[in-house]
């Protein structure tokens, strides 16, 4: 004989007994079959009436315990807590909300008191069901891998590595950097970005824990959270560690191709590095470029080495780095609006992107920090275009939230390299989130810019005057601009490798195809996947302060979850597979949102990775079996309720 | 005139109906006794057959809630809902029994308002159509109040 359930009713400080006749409901409770024994207490939340709970308990002969207060979602813990406090299972109890779905809603008394019956009468049938739950502790793995060497990933690094984390920092490109090291000044407060980041480029280099894999494209992410494997392909670089970066080489080097760092404005050799001081310092040769290797007899490199660092017999190399937790800061990518043909972006006219005009104006880029145009002139008059390529048919149909602070900062740029030039901004909303982007236009204004503003940008069209200048002709009856050259106000897009990342993890995308956060307010780094999280631009287009917080969170969340020497615990409401009752249809593994669910082909069953299910019960009622239980909340004892709720 | 008191089970998801129905709660938002709540931690964890088990046991109308689409707390498991029981809406009428006796809505955790007009709504549709009937079931003892 199945023992008993004991009953306790909650009067919540008249919160419920106001409106409901306890009294007569503990009269009725004492009727029902399999009920040990009822009590009734002013607050059972209270320390009095939890030692209530518990002390009954412990001296009773109570299996279990039904609740009947207010919402679970308020106080099943503080139960579950409580009758462990008793030596019963947190499993074994079940509440009954008589406050939120009864007393609070129910104005006429008999009804609520009959509805109370029916609650408590679901919650006494489902609870002699209910089954212990045992949080199950898994051991982790506490390394970091971060995926894009750009501001928001060398960010990430340098916060897991001073933490003792071991982290692996994997960079597609032959040295870190990502987009913030192709810029000068940093708008809106104008700092000097190298400044900022070669510092924190030399701490990545100096620090034990990190392991740069630049030249590297990551192909997999296999397992889960706390146990995770990276395989990423690292290309032959063929240069070995031992290049300090001298530059020794690149003069004697008779190759020199388009180079994509400076956008395709400048040129570089086939041995090459993005730019002094980098991370790794060492060069790399470019294999479709290289004489030696498309099998021409040249050694020029090799001749001009006097470290002999050139190894023509590299291979490329597939790594595979188990990790606990993966960042994914892996960036966006500049839109540029070639195929809107009234912006007039062709990449031989005076139109430049915003990213093209940075490149310009850096230390490091084609033209030593040179503003010229693409004909070769020093501009004297600058137009530069807001939501170029955004919010227009053709464009991206969001606003980026970026461009504006940065439209204004190639106007405060061109003022820095010529104080001379005439610079108009012609915008229609700005985007100018804090008081800093607001001061950066009231500062270029007070430099001599002027801000147009027009209501109908999408109207705008650039077209040629006969001597390389342009003309901007505006609507709405405002006055046409001739200039020497036009800065497009270009905004950002998902990388490439975005959606396949997406794919390949199960991780969301949001409408505009950047990665959907865990939560918009409350897990903004978070992905929805447990230890896979992300940060920078690749989330939404964001400046380097904001990346920097985003690394920042992220890997916070990183050091308070995989801690080393402490194990995770695991959701205890998990689903689970009687495999002698699996068909091996599989249509559990596709229902999954969490890829929780893989397939045993020896045994020809699906089963449930406890690791990865967060017991959301959608593989049970998709099996057509009735393999899959959903632990807690089983068939039979969702039964149970729906018998209580109908026959009290 | 005597009313007839319908007997309606709702399914409701952890995160947001379940929420919903403790913000019509927290808001003292009247709405009729006759619909109960069974809690299920997603509405995707809710089986047709659970619906049908309800019917069985002698509602006369049964509702399935859960998180707005794009809202699932489990991702997506409320578009599962909505395939799975839109097809099921088919088969209703097969077995006898009227559609608007079944229906799915999606309320979050603050709208109790929308709780408490979904929940009156459903009482009232199932009210005028009358108890459930099928063919070879025991027809339950059905409860007429004086109105």
């Amino acid at each position: 004989m199945a023992k008993g359930s004991a009953v306790f009713l909650c009067r919540c400080g008249g919160n419920v007994s106001d409106h409901l006749d306890l009294e007569a409901l503990e009269v009725w409770v004492r009727q029902q079959e399999g009920v040990e024994s009822v009590g009734i207490h002013d607050y059972l939340c209270a320390p009095t009436g939890k030692e209530f709970v518990s002390q009954t308990l412990r001296e009773g002969a109570a299996a279990q315990a039904v609740v009947a207060a207010c919402s679970p979602r308020l106080h099943q813990k503080t139960f579950e807590d409580c009758v462990s406090e008793a030596g019963i299972n947190g499993g074994r109890v079940c509440m009954a909300n008589v406050r939120e779905h009864c007393a609070w809603v129910t104005p006429d008394p008999q009804q609520a008191l009959e509805k109370a019956k029916q609650l408590v009468k679901a919650a006494l049938r489902r609870v002699p069901l209910n089954v212990d739950l045992v949080r199950p502790r898994m051991e982790v793995r506490t390394d970091v891998v971060v995926i894009g060497g750009g501001i928001a990933g060398i960010e990430a690094a340098l916060q897991a590595a001073e933490a003792g984390r071991q982290v692996t920092l994997v960079e597609k490109e032959i040295s870190l950097g990502g987009e913030m090291i192709k810029v000068e000044e940093l708008a809106p407060l104008g700092e000097c970005s190298p400044c900022l980041l070669a510092p924190r480029l030399s701490e990545v280099r100096e620090h034990p824990s990190i392991t740069v894999v630049s030249g590297a494209t990551v192909t997999d992410i296999l397992g889960f959270s706390g146990n995770f494997t990276v395989v990423a392909r690292r290309k032959a670089r063929y240069v070995t560690d031992a290049c300090i970066g001298c530059e020794g080489c690149f003069e004697p080097c008779p190759v020199s191709v388009t180079s994509p760092f400076h956008l395709g404005m400048g040129e570089r050799k086939a041995i090459f590095t993005l730019f002094p001081g980098s991370e790794p310092l060492a060069a790399a040769i470019d294999d479709q470029a290289c004489l030696h290797l498309s099998g021409q007899e040249c050694n020029a490199c090799v001749e001009n080495c006097p470290f002999e660092a050139i190894d023509f017999t590299q291979q490329d190399e597939i790594l595979e780095i188990p990790c606990g937790a993966v960042v994914l800061a892996i960036g966006a990518e500049v839109h540029v609006p070639s195929d809107i043909a009234r912006l007039g972006w062709d990449g031989r006219r005076n139109v430049l992107t915003h990213a093209e005009m940075e490149r310009l104006a850096a230390s490091n880029g084609p033209t030593g920090k040179v503003l010229r145009t693409r004909d070769g002139r020093e501009p004297a008059t600058v137009a530069i275009l807001h939501c170029a390529g955004s919010l227009c048919e053709g464009g991206l149909d969001y606003c980026s939230g970026v461009c504006c602070v940065n439209a204004l900062g190639v106007a405060e740029t061109v003022h820095h390299l010529l104080p001379q030039a005439k610079v108009w901004n012609i915008h229609d909303r700005l985007v100018l989130p804090g008081a800093a982007s607001e001061n950066l236009r009231t500062k270029v204004q007070s430099q001599g810019a002027t801000l147009v503003r027009c209501a109908h940008l999408d109207q705008v069209r650039i077209e040629d005057l006969p001597d390389g200048r342009l003309v901007v002709r505006l609507p709405d009856g405002l006055d046409d601009l001739e200039v020497d050259l036009v800065v497009l106000a270009t905004g950002l897009k998902p990388g490439a490798a975005t959606r396949a990342f997406a794919t390949r993890l199960n991780l969301d995308l949001d409408v505009d195809g950047f990665f959907k956060s865990d939560h918009a307010v409350l897990n903004q780094t978070g992905s929805v996947v447990e230890g896979i999280h992300v940060a920078g631009s690749c989330v939404r287009p964001a400046h380097a302060p904001e990346s920097i917080v985003m690394a920042q969170a992220a890997v916070g969340r990183i050091l308070s979850r995989l801690v080393p020497g402490r194990t995770v615990e695991l959701e205890a409401l998990v689903s689970r597979i009687d495999p002698t009752r699996c068909s091996g249809c599989r249509l559990c593994v596709s229902s999954c949102p969490y890829k929780a669910i893989g397939w045993n082909a020896q045994d020809r069953v699906s089963v449930v990775n406890e690791a990865l299910c967060r017991g959301c019960g959608t593989c049970a009622s998709t099996c057509p079996s009735g393999a899959i239980e959903s632990v807690q909340f089983t068939d039979a004892q969702i039964l149970e309720e729906v018998k209580g709720v109908l026959h009290a | 005139m005597p009313e007839f008191e319908p007997d309606i089970v709702a399914f409701v998801c952890n995160w947001c109906s379940y929420g919903g129905a403790d913000s019509a709660g927290g808001q003292k938002m009247a709405y009729p006794a006759n619909v109960r709540m069974v809690r299920v931690m997603c509405s995707g964890r809710v089986d047709p057959e659970h619906v049908a088990a309800a019917f069985r046991e002698g509602a006369d109308g049964v509702m399935v809630m859960g998180c707005h689409p794009g809202n699932c707390h489990y991702r997506n498991g409320n578009h599962k809902t909505l395939r799975r029981f839109r097809l099921f809406e088919t088969l209703l009428g097969q077995l006898g029994i009227e559609p608007a006796r079944f229906r799915l809505e999606w309320v979050a955790a603050g709208e109790g308002k929308k709780f408490q007009d979904v929940t009156t709504e459903m009482t009232e549709t199932v009210r005028a159509l009358g108890p459930l009937r099928i063919r070879g079931c025991v027809p339950k003892e059905v409860a007429y109040v004086q109105a």
